[in-house]
């Protein structure tokens, strides 16, 4: 008999269905959760898996959390074995069973068909508060997982549709805020939405046709991924880069080792002879690496292919235990996401010679400041995540400039920059500067994107700052490609209302800030791609009259003369500069 | 005296409805001049007068209204043709505008480039001068540095000048200053006041509006300009009134003032369309779409009121003004099939356009598209396409669908033109669940209205994928936005920003009436000015309200008695309802605090309303129109199958028949698949049932 082929028109429209029900599992929860990391910087991920915990469609606004559920779905299979039942809801955060971040916690809803387990819904979000010693969640003195996080390996929360009372009520005795109870309520409506959703496609397909078109959805992925591998030569290709302070010991630095080796339509990933992992928290749990591995990857090939777990069949990962890449028990682990751009920059090193005209140079490196306190016009407390000062440039590519303010590349301009107006009216903070900084950007034939300077004064009193980071040291300037140049170093400084000066460290918590003193970040800009001097002279002379080059590193990085006064090109003068650089 | 004229101006084709007393219409298509707009208008109207056998210049002064829609300045936008344009904007945030709060829309996508700002950052000028978050005046305007900054802006050959200080929602005084100094030493100069087009928190949204209506305030008024100089040759008596993307018109020199009012105007008249459609249903919540070329567009109408939203974009920059929601994706009868590297179909967004069009237009397309689909699969006549003034070629285009996308996919050509068929079909539905079923409403509960010269053939079976069991196409389908616009009323919208709590009933609200009065007044000002008399002005206020600490805000309606009496709760005691009929949950028990941020006055001048020409019932039986049959395919069946034809022209008021059939007119075609019924209502609308 003639084996049966899947029709190729139905599961195009089973992909835009599914795609469908995750996008409407995430309005829900933009809609209905309460504290503004879900609601404004949407930092949460809803999904649909397979019986098997496979991945089959997924609606994420920030790219870190791609695969940061399939991990976790997995492990809560292994755990309950065949005591899952129809009504069960399981709650999961453990970094040490396949969760990415202590302070993201998901809820995982299975969907059967009759007896007959089939699927699961699940939805992740980044919690306010996750109990530990510090509130929010990011703790640089942490030394142990206990002082970060309250651990929740999988756990029923809801059995057979009764809600488990005293379960519940363990949680949330341990954890600050009362709105993350409330936004665990949202998750799992944002489930229950994706089970309707999930129970219509059966109603229409059919349990066993379903499952056949989904079988041909993963390997349609699969097969778009081994074609885009199957373009790179093969070859091992060695990338490395550096992490910079581990919150402990100043001067400390971790190097991230990494060989890409392309075989045919596979590719392994090894970051053996990795730095070991750390006394504090600079450590990653293994699906944060995983997921910064794949976000990175995801950008090197085609943008349009569906992201289900096809496409992870033909990418192995090694990832020894013990490295800060993938800590053991019970290391801390919360600044794991942010070893992204580390590893990030591993990736584009290694694929250079591969893929050159696909990656880019360095991105600015994450430096965030997360600010508490009391704010005396409602006399009440603030906090605040700044995410306008913290956005820097993105690295340059070929035929594009890196883009200007992007932000960290787990993000990838998902996340926004407060306004202007809404941030004074929210925080007792008073702006004096958002602007881009000058030079900032790496030169290159393609130019990495602008930084930005910020400046306010914190009129909040008795505040907290707790900086969690890199970026600062001259090294961890995002890096230039192909003769390009690196791009600014972030900074921040604080300076108090006596006029004394303070530099703060990438990890640390200042504590009593008075009110009045002066709030500096530099956020850097990305590195530059290809010769500077080959960069047309009119895309130069337009960034100097724009006041985002100046005059002096024009003719310096990029052999172009223009006189500062006037902003007018002195053509033959430049064409002396770059006649002698050739 | 008497006719009314609306006109669509689209990127193909400019569209005509003519009016006449008693409610006779008459319907004609000019393609478009994209140079000049105004001779496809003043060619079309000609042709209008040719049809009703009036000298030209008689017919233009027996018009009494023309309503105008135009692209004018949207196209101007996404072309990279704008006024060049000036920015004045405070001290230490000249990039707020360029930034866009550095979203990147694509994530995975780094060859993805920002769209380049209106303002280039040269000509974004700091100025010395602050207001707080409160409104208190920090450091007054330095009028030195406004001056050197209309230095620049003279050497620089600016067209426009757009003017946003931090804060002028809450003090425009600053701002106020600079715009005397603006206007004083560049009187030839369009100037844009952010605190005169949107007094509105949110500094990105609001620079990046007034910096779009900088933009577009030239182009519009040298567009309209043009449009009057040639109807007063012609000594147009009669009112103009121009369709703005509030779903309201306005007379040309209100959207002079803010021509960004115009720039999301293109569908805005679909919701009014509707509502007329179904006036013999007496139905006032529905569906409508409308499947053009290139794009299709959904909305949805409930209770008479579309859905309106401040957070629309102009390729990617906000543009805050109140517009209609409606969704717009690249689907349309020129949406170009394809086929991914993983063996999967898709459907647009990229389109085979006018020129050189889909592959059976034989002039050189040699991609398949979705009318090459429907005519392979019988659902169109390659001989009375558009009345037969474009012949189709067959042939080419089942050579486009067999080569690029039945042989990869290994299926034969029906198949193929049927998966066409089926995934564009599903797109459209896609982005009709995205205005109802991600907006809390169940599609099911409305009727569709499908326009759009291809609409009426995917029209049942969009509907079948959401649910949906009661279709109608209009009578105007082709021309669907164009009836629309005959039916709007004067409409103006007024934002002042009031940050703060809600007071408690009775409490002081002295600055919220003073707000009111000010926006009241200059609404008053205006609908005068328009000619409209006090009796048909309608004013209504709202406010838009959040719970203490949340990011987003809820826009609810303050009934003018609570206005009278300064009772707050009562508008609270809405707000709790409205946010959980939105979100699912209110807050009314904790007792939180309920902030203020903007308070909003619409402003509406009714107009008369054309009579709708309601026809006499005829027999049941639409067996004078009968044409003939044709093989065309049948879904259920998964063959072909033959089809009675009708002229859908000749079949009128209580005409019914059964599917499956093919009602074609000479701008659309109707598809009635097997198993629904079709019947014609009074007004001339078919309606499908099953």
């Amino acid at each position: 008999m003639k084996k049966t082929k899947p029709d190729p028109i139905q599961v195009s429209v089973l992909q835009r269905r599914l795609k469908s029900i995750t996008e409407e599992m995430g309005l829900t929860l933009l809609r209905t959760t309460r504290s503004p990391i879900l609601n404004e910087a949407r930092d949460f991920v809803t999904g649909l898996y397979d019986a098997k915990g496979q991945m089959l469609e997924q609606t994420e606004y920030i790219p870190v959390l791609a695969f940061a559920l399939q991990p976790a779905c997995e492990n809560v299979l292994r755990f309950f074995g065949d005591d899952i039942h129809p009504g069960d809801v399981i709650l999961h955060n453990d970094v040490f069973s396949g969760g990415n971040q202590n302070n993201d916690v998901a809820v995982f809803k299975p969907i059967f068909h009759g007896r007959k387990l089939v699927a699961w819904a699940a939805c992740k979000g980044h919690q306010a508060d996750i109990g530990g010693a510090v509130r929010g969640g990011y703790n640089p003195e942490a030394r142990e997982v206990w002082q970060e996080a309250l651990r929740i390996p999988a756990v029923k929360i809801h059995e057979r549709g009764k809600l488990r009372r005293d379960v519940w009520n363990l949680i949330f005795a341990n954890i600050r805020l009362r709105i993350v109870e409330e936004d665990i309520k949202a998750q799992i409506g944002g489930c229950t939405v994706g089970e309707r959703g999930f129970k219509q496609l059966i109603a229409r397909f059919g349990e066993r046709k379903l499952a056949g078109l989904i079988g041909h959805l993963f390997d349609s992925a699969e097969k778009m991924v081994r074609k885009e591998i199957q373009a790179i030569p093969d070859g091992l290709y060695r990338g490395e880069s550096w992490a910079f302070y581990d919150g402990v010991t100043d001067g400390t630095k971790m190097k991230i080792n990494l060989a890409v080796t392309i075989r045919g339509e596979a590719v392994t990933f090894d970051f053996s002879g990795s730095s070991a992992q750390t006394p504090g928290f600079v450590n990653a749990p293994y699906s944060a690496t995983a997921s910064a591995l794949l976000l990175t990857f995801l950008m090197l090939i085609k943008p349009d292919i569906p992201h289900n777990a096809g496409i992870l069949r033909p990418i192995r990962i090694v990832n020894p235990e013990g490295s800060f890449l993938n800590a053991r028990f019970p290391a801390a682990t919360t600044f794991g996401n942010s070893i992204t751009g580390p590893t990030s920059d591993a990736i584009f090193r290694a694929f250079s010679l591969a893929l050159p005209k696909m990656v880019t140079a360095g991105w600015n490196r994450f430096l965030g400041f997360a600010v508490s306190g009391h704010d005396p016009r409602h006399n009440a407390p603030y906090v605040d995540i700044l995410f306008l000062s913290l956005k820097g440039g993105s690295g340059g590519t070929w035929m594009a400039d890196g883009y200007d303010h992007i932000g960290l590349i787990n993000c990838a301009g998902g996340i926004l920059a407060q306004d202007y107006e809404m941030f004074e009216i929210h925080d007792p903070h008073f702006l004096i500067k958002h602007e881009y900084l000058t030079d900032s950007a790496g030169a290159g034939r393609w130019r990495g994107g602008l930084g930005v300077e910020t400046e306010f004064v914190m009129r909040g009193e008795d505040a907290t700052g707790v900086a969690f980071g890199d970026g600062v040291e001259e090294e961890a300037r995002a890096f230039g490609f192909f003769g390009g140049k690196p791009g600014w170093k972030n900074a921040i400084t604080l300076k108090f209302p006596d006029g004394k000066e303070r530099p703060v460290k990438t990890k640390e918590i200042v504590r009593g800030i008075p009110a009045g003193t002066v709030f500096r970040q530099l956020a850097g800009g990305g590195g530059g791609y290809g010769e500077p001097f080959e960069r047309p002279i009119d895309r130069v002379l337009e960034d100097v009259r724009n006041g985002v080059i100046s005059a002096e590193a024009a003719r310096r990085d990029y052999g172009v003369a223009i006189d500062p006064d006037s902003l007018v090109l002195q053509k033959d003068a430049t064409e002396a500069i770059r006649k002698a650089k050739a | 005296m008497g006719f009314k004229i609306g006109i669509d101006v689209g990127g193909t084709f400019t569209d005509f409805l003519l009016m006449a007393r008693g409610g006779r219409t008459s319907v004609h298509k000019e393609l478009s001049t994209p140079a000049d707009p105004s001779n496809a208008v003043m060619a079309g109207l000609a042709a209008l007068a040719q049809r009703q056998s009036i000298p030209f210049e008689r017919f233009v002064r027996e018009i009494e209204r023309i309503v105008h829609g135009t692209t004018v300045t949207t196209n101007a936008v996404l072309t990279g043709n704008a006024a060049r344009t000036g920015l004045l904007t405070t001290r230490g945030f000249r990039d707020a505008l360029q930034m866009r709060r550095g979203v990147r829309e694509e994530m995975y996508d780094n060859r993805y480039h920002p769209p380049a700002p209106i303002v280039p950052r040269y000509l974004r000028l700091p100025v010395t001068e602050r207001v707080d978050a409160g409104g208190a005046i920090v450091a007054p305007l330095a009028a030195a540095d406004v001056a050197a900054a209309i230095e620049r802006f003279r050497s620089g050959g600016v067209e426009a000048v757009a003017i946003c200080f931090l804060h002028s929602h809450a003090n425009r005084r600053n701002e106020a200053e600079a715009a005397r100094l603006v206007r004083e030493a560049l009187p030839e100069v369009y100037v844009s006041v952010s605190s005169e087009v949107l007094p509105q928190v949110r500094f990105y949204e609001r620079t990046s509006t007034t910096v779009l209506n900088a933009g577009v305030g030239p182009i519009l008024s040298r567009y309209l300009r043009s449009l009057t100089r040639k109807l007063d040759e012609l000594r147009y008596r009669g009112t103009l009134l121009i369709m703005q993307s509030n779903g309201g018109v306005a007379s040309p020199q209100a959207v002079a003032r803010l021509a960004a009012m115009t720039l999301l105007s293109g569908p805005a008249a679909a919701p009014a369309a509707g509502l007329a459609c179904m006036a013999a249903q007496r139905e006032r919540s529905f569906i409508t779409v409308d499947m053009g070329g290139t794009s299709f567009d959904a909305a949805l109408v409930r209770n008479g009121a579309p859905a309106v939203t401040t957070s629309g974009t102009v390729n990617r920059y906000a543009l805050a003004l109140p517009s209609m929601e409606i969704n717009t994706v690249g689907a349309g009868g020129g949406s170009i099939a394809w086929i991914d590297d993983g063996g999967l179909l898709h459907m647009g967004p990229q389109s085979a356009g006018a020129d050189p069009g889909p592959a059976c237009y034989g002039r050189g397309g040699v991609e398949p598209t979705c009318t090459d689909a429907n005519l392979v699969l019988g659902y169109l006549c390659a001989e009375f396409f558009a009345g037969g003034r474009i012949r189709l070629d067959v042939r080419a285009a089942e050579r486009a669908i067999r080569d690029r996308i039945a042989k990869p996919l290994g299926m034969d050509i029906v198949e193929a033109a049927h998966g066409m068929y089926h995934v564009i079909n599903v797109n459209m539905a896609s982005a009709i669940r995205e205005i109802s079923v991600q907006k809390g409403y169940d599609p099911r509960e409305f009727p569709l209205i499908c326009a759009g010269g291809a609409g009426p053939i995917h029209g049942a079976a969009i509907a079948a994928e959401l649910g949906i069991r009661r279709i109608l196409m209009p009578r105007e389908s082709s021309i669907f936005c164009a009836s629309g616009m005959l039916r709007t009323d004067l409409k103006h919208d007024y934002v002042r920003s009031c940050a703060g709590a809600l007071p408690a009933g009775g409490g002081d609200s002295g600055r919220i009436h003073e707000l009111l009065r000010e926006m009241q007044a200059e609404a008053r000002v205006t609908l005068k000015g328009e000619g409209i008399a006090l009796r048909r002005q309608r004013l209504r206020c709202s406010m838009d309200l959040r719970y203490l600490g949340q990011y987003h805000e809820v826009n609810v309606e303050v009934p003018e008695q609570a206005v009278r009496k300064s009772d707050w709760n009562a508008v609270r005691r809405r707000f709790h309802e409205q946010h959980d009929r939105l979100y699912g949950y209110s807050l009314r028990e904790e007792g939180t605090t309920v902030e203020l941020l903007n308070l909003r006055l619409g402003a509406i001048g009714l107009t008369a309303k054309p009579r709708l020409e309601r026809r006499a019932r005829a027999s049941a039986s639409p067996r004078h129109a009968l044409k003939g049959t044709r093989l065309a395919y049948l879904p259920g069946d998964r063959k072909f199958g033959k089809v009675p034809v009708y002229d859908g022209d000749r079949l009128g008021h209580g005409n019914r028949l059964a599917g499956p059939a093919i009602l074609e007119s000479v701008n659309t075609s109707i598809v009635v698949p097997t198993g629904y019924r079709a019947e014609y209502d009074a007004l001339g609308n078919c309606i499908l049932t099953t």
